[in-house]
C-alpha cells in the first residue's frame, strides 16, 4: 500500500524540519461525547464519540451521507448538537460561536476571499485578533513561505490554481496558530496528482507544527495514509476508530471490512455455536462479534486466499490484471461466487483465463456477516 | 468537407444581413425620435437651458431624491438579501415574487393608496416621493443584489470568515460587500436611472423633480423643454457608462463580476457543495 511510503516521506520531512514553529500550540485535546443531530427525520449523528490526542491526526472516513462532515461543523461550531458535547481540552465549547472557538478549517470548496491578495487572505485571521500591519504581514509572508507560495503573496484567487488555491487555505487557517485544525475533504476537488503532492505536504506541516486535526474524507486512500487513526462512520455512529493497518488487517465490522479496501465474500456454513464456518471445505474460527446462527458469509481480502491450478478444481480462471508485482485474479466458483485474488505475479503465469483452480482459505480467525441476499 | 465549409459561410452570410437590418430599425427608431427633437429644439435652446427659472432647482430635488432613494433601498435590501441566502434559503422564490410586485401594480395605484395612509405633513414632500421610490427600485435591487449573492459562494465564504474569527458585521464589511461591488453598482445605476426619469409618481405627489420640471417648461417654452430633455438623456447615459466602466476595471482587477445593467455574471471559479 502506499501507506508506508507517505508515512515515511512525512516522517523524515518532520525529522529535517528545523524543530517546531515557534507559537505553534499542540497540545490540544479534542473529545467528542455521545453526539447526536437530526435534521428532520434523518439522523445525520446518532451517538457518536471520539478522542483525538494532543497533536494527533484523525480522519474521519464514510460514503456521504454518514454524518462525517456534520460532526466536523459541529466542532467548528456551525452546527449545533441536539444532545452530546464537545470538549476542547477537557472544556465543553458547545455555546461558544464559531468565531470565537479559534480552529481553523479549510474547506471542500475554494473559500479564500475573492477581492483579496493570497497575503491578505492569510492575513485576515491576524487582523481579525488584532495583530498590527507589520507583523501581521510577517507571519503571513512566513506562512506562504511554508506551502511554497511565497512568489503568489500578491495574487489575487482567480489567479491562483485550485492547488494553489487550497494551500492559501490551509496558510490561512494555520495563520491563527488554531487550537484544532479542521480539513473538510479539502483535496477533492483537486486533480490525482496534486491531491498527491498536497495530502503530502499537509501531513508533514501537520506534523511539524503538531496541530490537533481532524480530517473528513470519503476517499480510503487519502484516510489511510494521512492520518495517525481513522475512524470509518456509518449511518451517523463510528464504527470503528483504529490506526490504518489495523483499519485493513483486522476490520471490526463487515461494514468497515467492505469500505477500507477490496473484500470477498464467500457463502459459509456456522458450526460450533457460531465460533466456527466451513468455508472453500475448510473449517475456520470467526472473529467474535459475528451472528450466532443463520446463512453468513465470511469476508476475506484478496491476499488472504490461496489459489492453485487443479484439474478438477472447483474454480475457473476469469480474467488477470497483472498489478507489477502481484496480479490479481478474478476466479469464478460454483454457484456464481466472484472472487478477487491477489498471487505473486511469478505464480499467476500458469493461470491464463480458462484455467480450472482450487482456491484455499488459511486457518485464520475470519469475518463473517450475515449472508446478502 | 467542402460542402460543410460552404453551408456554413453561406449561414454566416446570411446572419451579418439580418443583424444589419434589426440593427437598422432599432437605429431608426431610436434615433430619429432624438434628432427629430434636436431638429426642432435648435443648437441654441441648448445653452438656455441652464439659466432656465426652475431648472437648478428640480434637478437639485431629484440629485436628492436619488440618493435618498438610494441610501434607503440598500440599506434595507442588502441586509435582507443577504439574510435570506443563508438562513432563509427556501424564501427566495418567495421575496422575489413580492419584489416584483411594484413593476406589477401601477404607479398610480401605488400614489394614492400611499397619499391615503401618510401623515399630511409628509404629503406633497421629496421625502414621501423617495420613500415610494424606494419600493419602485425594489426590484432592481433585490435582482442585482441576488444576482450578485449567487455568483459567489456566500456559505463558505461566510463561514470561512466567521472561523477566522470575524464577527457577522465584519464579514458583511470586509467580505461580503466588496464581493458584491458590481453587483451594488448595478442597482445603483438602476435605481438612479429611476429616479432622474421618474414622472407619474413625482407629479401625483406634487413634487417638481427634473421630468416633471421638464412637462412644465414644455408649456412654456417648447424648445428649452425638449433641450432639457435631451441633456438629461446624454448625462444619464453618461454617467451610467462611467459607472459600468469603473465596475468592469475593478471586476477585472480581482476577477470578480462583470457589470451589466440588468445582471452579474459570475466570474469566479466556485465548486458545488458535497
Amino acid at each position: 500500500m502506499a501507506t508506508n511510503k507517505v508515512a515515511t516521506a512525512a516522517g523524515t520531512a518532520a525529522v529535517a524540519a528545523d524543530g517546531p514553529a515557534e507559537g505553534a500550540r499542540g497540545g490540544t485535546s479534542v473529545s467528542l461525547r455521545e453526539l447526536t443531530r437530526a435534521f428532520g427525520a434523518s439522523r445525520a449523528l446518532d451517538g457518536m464519540s471520539l478522542e483525538i490526542a494532543p497533536g494527533e491526526l484523525v480522519a474521519l472516513l464514510g460514503p456521504s451521507g454518514c454524518g462525517k462532515t456534520t460532526a466536523l461543523r459541529i466542532v467548528a461550531g456551525f452546527e449545533t448538537a441536539d444532545t452530546g458535547e464537545v470538549l476542547i481540552d477537557g472544556k465543553d465549547v458547545s455555546g461558544m460561536p464559531a468565531a470565537k472557538r479559534d480552529m481553523g478549517m479549510v474547506f471542500q470548496s475554494y473559500s479564500l476571499f475573492p477581492n483579496m491578495s493570497a497575503l491578505d487572505n492569510v492575513a485576515f485571521g491576524l487582523r481579525m485578533r488584532k495583530v498590527s500591519g507589520s507583523a501581521r504581514s510577517a507571519k503571513a509572508g512566513e506562512l506562504l513561505e511554508m506551502v511554497g507560495l511565497s512568489a503568489q503573496a500578491k495574487q489575487f484567487p482567480h489567479q491562483l490554481s485550485g492547488g494553489q488555491q487550497q494551500r492559501v487555505a490551509l496558510a490561512r487557517a494555520l495563520a491563527i496558530e488554531p487550537r484544532v485544525l479542521l480539513l473538510d475533504e479539502p483535496l477533492s476537488a483537486l486533480d490525482a496528482k496534486v491531491r498527491l503532492q498536497l495530502r503530502e505536504q499537509i501531513r508533514t506541516l501537520q506534523q511539524r507544527l503538531g496541530t490537533t486535526t481532524l480530517f473528513v474524507t470519503h476517499d480510503q486512500e487519502e484516510a489511510l495514509s494521512m492520518a495517525d487513526r481513522v475512524g470509518v462512520m456509518r449511518a451517523g455512529k463510528l464504527e470503528q476508530v483504529a490506526v490504518p493497518d489495523e483499519l485493513y488487517a483486522r476490520p471490526a465490522t463487515p461494514f468497515v471490512a467492505e469500505f477500507v479496501g477490496t473484500m470477498n465474500r464467500l457463502p459459509g456454513d456456522l458450526g460450533n455455536g457460531g465460533t466456527e464456518v466451513t468455508v472453500l471445505g475448510t473449517t475456520v474460527p470467526v472473529q467474535p462479534g459475528g451472528p450466532a446462527s443463520g446463512a453468513v458469509d465470511v469476508l476475506v481480502r484478496p491476499e488472504n486466499l490461496t489459489v492453485t491450478p487443479a484439474d478438477g478444481g472447483d474454480g475457473i480462471v476469469s480474467s488477470r490484471t497483472f498489478l507489477g508485482s502481484i496480479t490479481r485474479l478474478s476466479v469464478l466458483l460454483s454457484g456464481d461466487t466472484e472472487l478477487k485474488i491477489d498471487v505473486a505475479s511469478i505464480h499467476a503465469a500458469a493461470m491464463i483465463p480458462g484455467t480450472a483452480v482450487r482456491v484455499g482459505i488459511p486457518s485464520e480467525p475470519v469475518l463473517v456477516a450475515p449472508r446478502a441476499s | 468537407m467542402a460542402a460543410v465549409n460552404q453551408s456554413a459561410r453561406s449561414r454566416n452570410g446570411k446572419f451579418p444581413v439580418w443583424r444589419w437590418v434589426i440593427l437598422l430599425i432599432a437605429g431608426v427608431y431610436f434615433l430619429l425620435p432624438l434628432y427629430a427633437a434636436l431638429r426642432f429644439a435648435g443648437v441654441k435652446a441648448f445653452g438656455s437651458v441652464f439659466t432656465q427659472p426652475g431648472f437648478g432647482a428640480a434637478l437639485w430635488t431629484s440629485v436628492q431624491i436619488a440618493v435618498m432613494t438610494w441610501a434607503i433601498t440598500m440599506a434595507l435590501m442588502v441586509p435582507t438579501t443577504i439574510y435570506v441566502h443563508l438562513r432563509l434559503p427556501a424564501m427566495r422564490r418567495f421575496l422575489e415574487s413580492i419584489t416584483i410586485l411594484p413593476i406589477v401594480i401601477p404607479p398610480i395605484v401605488l400614489t394614492v393608496g400611499v397619499l391615503q395612509v401618510f401623515p399630511t405633513q409628509l404629503k406633497a414632500t421629496m421625502w414621501l416621493l423617495g420613500i415610494e421610490y424606494v419600493i419602485l427600485a425594489m426590484p432592481f435591487a433585490y435582482r442585482a443584489i441576488d444576482a450578485g449573492l449567487r455568483s459567489i459562494d456566500l456559505k463558505t465564504l461566510t463561514e470561512a470568515s466567521t472561523n477566522l474569527g470575524a464577527s457577522w458585521v465584519t464579514t458583511v464589511r470586509r467580505v461580503i460587500l466588496p464581493n458584491l461591488g458590481t453587483a451594488l453598482l448595478s442597482s445603483t445605476v438602476l435605481i438612479v436611472a429611476l429616479c432622474l426619469g421618474e414622472f407619474t409618481m413625482a407629479s401625483l405627489n406634487l413634487v417638481t423633480t427634473f421630468p416633471v420640471w421638464i412637462v412644465e417648461t414644455d408649456q412654456l417654452n417648447a424648445n428649452i423643454s425638449v433641450s432639457a430633455s435631451l441633456i438629461a438623456l446624454v448625462v444619464t447615459w453618461l454617467f451610467l457608462m462611467l459607472i459600468v466602466m469603473i465596475g468592469s476595471r475593478r471586476g477585472r482587477r480581482t476577477g470578480a463580476g462583470e457589470v451589466n445593467l440588468f445582471s452579474v455574471t459570475a466570474n469566479t471559479k466556485t465548486i458545488g457543495e458535497s
